[in-house]
């Protein structure tokens, strides 16, 4: 039971995470691989405000998403020069930048090492009721995340992001801002991505860099992808299938030495399957890349 | 400063100015980021690891199966999934996350069956001291990477800029619409452009994990020292990809330098980003549109 409480939490994270990417990637079509960078600058902000000066948790998130909120803007001012490809090739250089500074900074994020003692939320002792509180908190946040993000995709602002999505030139030729756009979308994106973050170190109480991986980039990527770009609806159910789909091996009986690489072969595999199957690409919107999975596998 | 730096300079060079080429290669006339070729880097090292110790075959002729099973690979990619993708009039973008994907898979193939742990070719010798060069040391391997990389450079250079078949892979990159119609079977050139890179990628890969070792994820951060070194250097021209490999060489080794070795791999990205800002579209200064009108 406890077990099956640990994994709807799993679920809330990679929903928020790969939701946050969606409203920015999903509709602008530009694809960012920094999201485990942005993840975690979350997580070591609350992790080094709550231990080395004892905040509480609220007032720690609202640093960690200013903090991300005002990297994401210097990042941005760059990198929205560049177009497609190269975009995508900045964003990952930025989220290798990040993991080195969390990597090799002994004196603050204590470096491969990782930080442990967070301090739980809930219980300490009791760790069940603990994962039942937690579990409320997440789902709360998700939900806030989930309704902010549908409304703001059917704002104004919702519709330029689609329209530079489809043409970018011609929705600056009708006058709209598209780089101003640009930059707040993926700013708001990077805002959102703390809050897993600041979560993920206190439901864990210990985080260590190999968390926030390219490999969790790419993983993060894969499930707004499987779930389909510019639909938060397919990033919730798809973030549950890439939870639940490694308990299907373990109870297949899978090696456990290996079956962490067949689970990302599997992943990579159902990527390849979606990007050749949808005959127009990941360029168009579909809300059927899910139901067209579930026949797949 | 020691004359070391120079000679590790010019081994890191040799390295990436191979993964650049190979991965310009295909970019310059396919249009779109081949990631798994980080994975026929790996393949490369990994099969010629499986054949010299394993089936115990002499290490040159372990190369030529490893460069060949590689080159496979390589082929597999571009035969099964890019040339459907590409005969749907799919764009570089979904190419690039198909890439990605198929990297993940083929990396994790080589996990499963090689162990996530560090290889090395030579794991009972004694460590090589190397010969003294002025005041610095350098060891008979590191000279053959210069030698072996600089040969295959200019050999790829001089075959794209005399022969038939060079001329009509720079031809497709330029316009591959207009080789169809002059009789020049574009998908052909692809896949003589996919082998000599995967052959090229291979190389490097042997030759990079000779030199130090390897795990299954060391094609994939090579092959981004080769992609940085490729935008540095402008997309477009062979000669701005010395240009580009020296930079990131110079500048990595520098960073290590005067600060720390830790600090390389995020050396070369800052030089990226801060490039960009300069010159958003690398030294070609080629602008790229996301439409044409």
């Amino acid at each position: 039971m406890e077990y099956i409480l640990h994994l709807f939490i799993i679920i809330a994270f990679y929903t928020l995470l790969s939701q946050s990417l969606n409203f920015f990637a999903g509709f602008t079509r530009l694809i960012s691989l920094a999201q485990a960078g942005f993840y975690g600058i979350g997580a070591y902000t609350t992790a080094i405000l709550s231990i080395h000066y004892g905040l509480p948790f609220w007032i720690n998130i609202v640093i960690a998403m200013l903090l991300n909120g005002i990297i994401a803007l210097i990042i941005s001012l760059i990198i929205m020069r560049t177009i497609e490809d190269y975009f995508i090739i900045c964003t990952l250089g930025i989220q290798v930048i990040i993991f080195s500074i969390v990597n090799n900074w002994m004196p603050l994020t204590n470096g491969p090492i990782g930080i442990s003692g967070i301090p739980s939320l809930f219980f300490r002792e009791n760790s069940f009721y603990n994962k039942i509180f937690f579990l409320i908190l997440a789902s709360f946040f998700v939900t806030i995340v989930w309704l902010m993000l549908k409304k703001l995709s059917n704002s104004g602002f919702g519709n330029i992001l689609k329209a530079i999505g489809e043409d970018e030139i011609y929705t600056q030729s009708v006058g709209k801002n598209v780089y101003l756009s640009k930059i707040i979308s993926f700013i708001i994106s990077a805002i959102l991505t703390a809050i897993p973050g600041v979560l993920y170190a206190h439901y864990f109480s210990y985080i260590d860099p190999t968390s926030f991986t390219i490999t969790e980039s790419i993983f993060i990527l894969s499930i707004v992808i499987i779930g389909g770009l510019g639909d938060f609806t397919g990033s919730f159910l798809a973030a549950i299938f890439v939870v639940l789909f490694p308990e299907v091996l373990r109870v297949i009986g899978m090696p456990n030495n290996i079956a962490a690489n067949v689970r990302q072969l599997i992943y990579g595999v159902i990527l390849v399957a979606i990007v050749m199957t949808d005959k127009k690409g990941i360029k168009k919107p579909s809300n059927k890349v899910f139901t067209r999975i579930s026949k797949i596998v | 400063m020691s004359f070391q730096i120079i000679i590790n300079i010019s081994i890191t060079f040799s390295l990436y100015l191979i993964v650049a080429l190979s991965f310009h290669l295909v970019y310059v006339t396919t249009k779109f980021f081949h990631i798994a070729h980080a994975s026929v880097i790996s393949f490369g090292a990994y099969f010629t690891y499986y054949f010299a110790h394993n089936c115990g075959l002499l290490f040159l002729a372990a190369c030529v199966f490893g460069v060949t099973c590689a080159i496979f690979i390589g082929l597999f990619c571009e035969l099964l999934i890019y040339k459907a993708l590409r005969r749907n009039k799919a764009s570089a973008l979904s190419l690039l996350v198909v890439s990605l994907g198929i990297n993940i898979v083929l990396q994790n193939t080589i996990s499963i069956f090689f162990g996530d742990t560090t290889l090395s070719f030579e794991t009972n010798k004694a460590i090589q001291i190397g010969i003294k060069f002025f005041n610095g040391y350098v060891t008979i391997i590191q000279v053959s990477i210069i030698i072996i990389s600089l040969i295959l450079y200019i050999g790829t250079t001089f075959y794209l800029n005399k022969t038939l078949i060079g001329k009509s892979i720079r031809a497709v990159g330029s316009n591959s619409e207009l080789c169809n119609i002059y009789g020049v079977n574009s998908e052909r050139i692809i896949f003589i452009v996919f082998f000599i890179a995967s052959a090229l990628g291979a190389t490097a890969g042997i030759l990079l994990a000779e030199d130090t070792s390897m795990t299954p994820a060391f094609g994939f951060n090579f092959l981004l020292f080769g992609v940085v070194s490729m935008i540095i250097g402008g997309i477009g021209s062979n000669l701005g990809l010395i240009f580009g490999a020296l930079f990131v060489a110079v500048i990595q080794h520098m960073a290590a330098y005067c600060f720390d070795t830790k600090w390389m791999n995020a050396t070369a990205y800052l030089l990226l980003i801060l490039f960009l800002i300069w010159k958003p579209f690398g030294f070609s200064g080629h602008r790229l549109r996301k439409v044409e009108i």
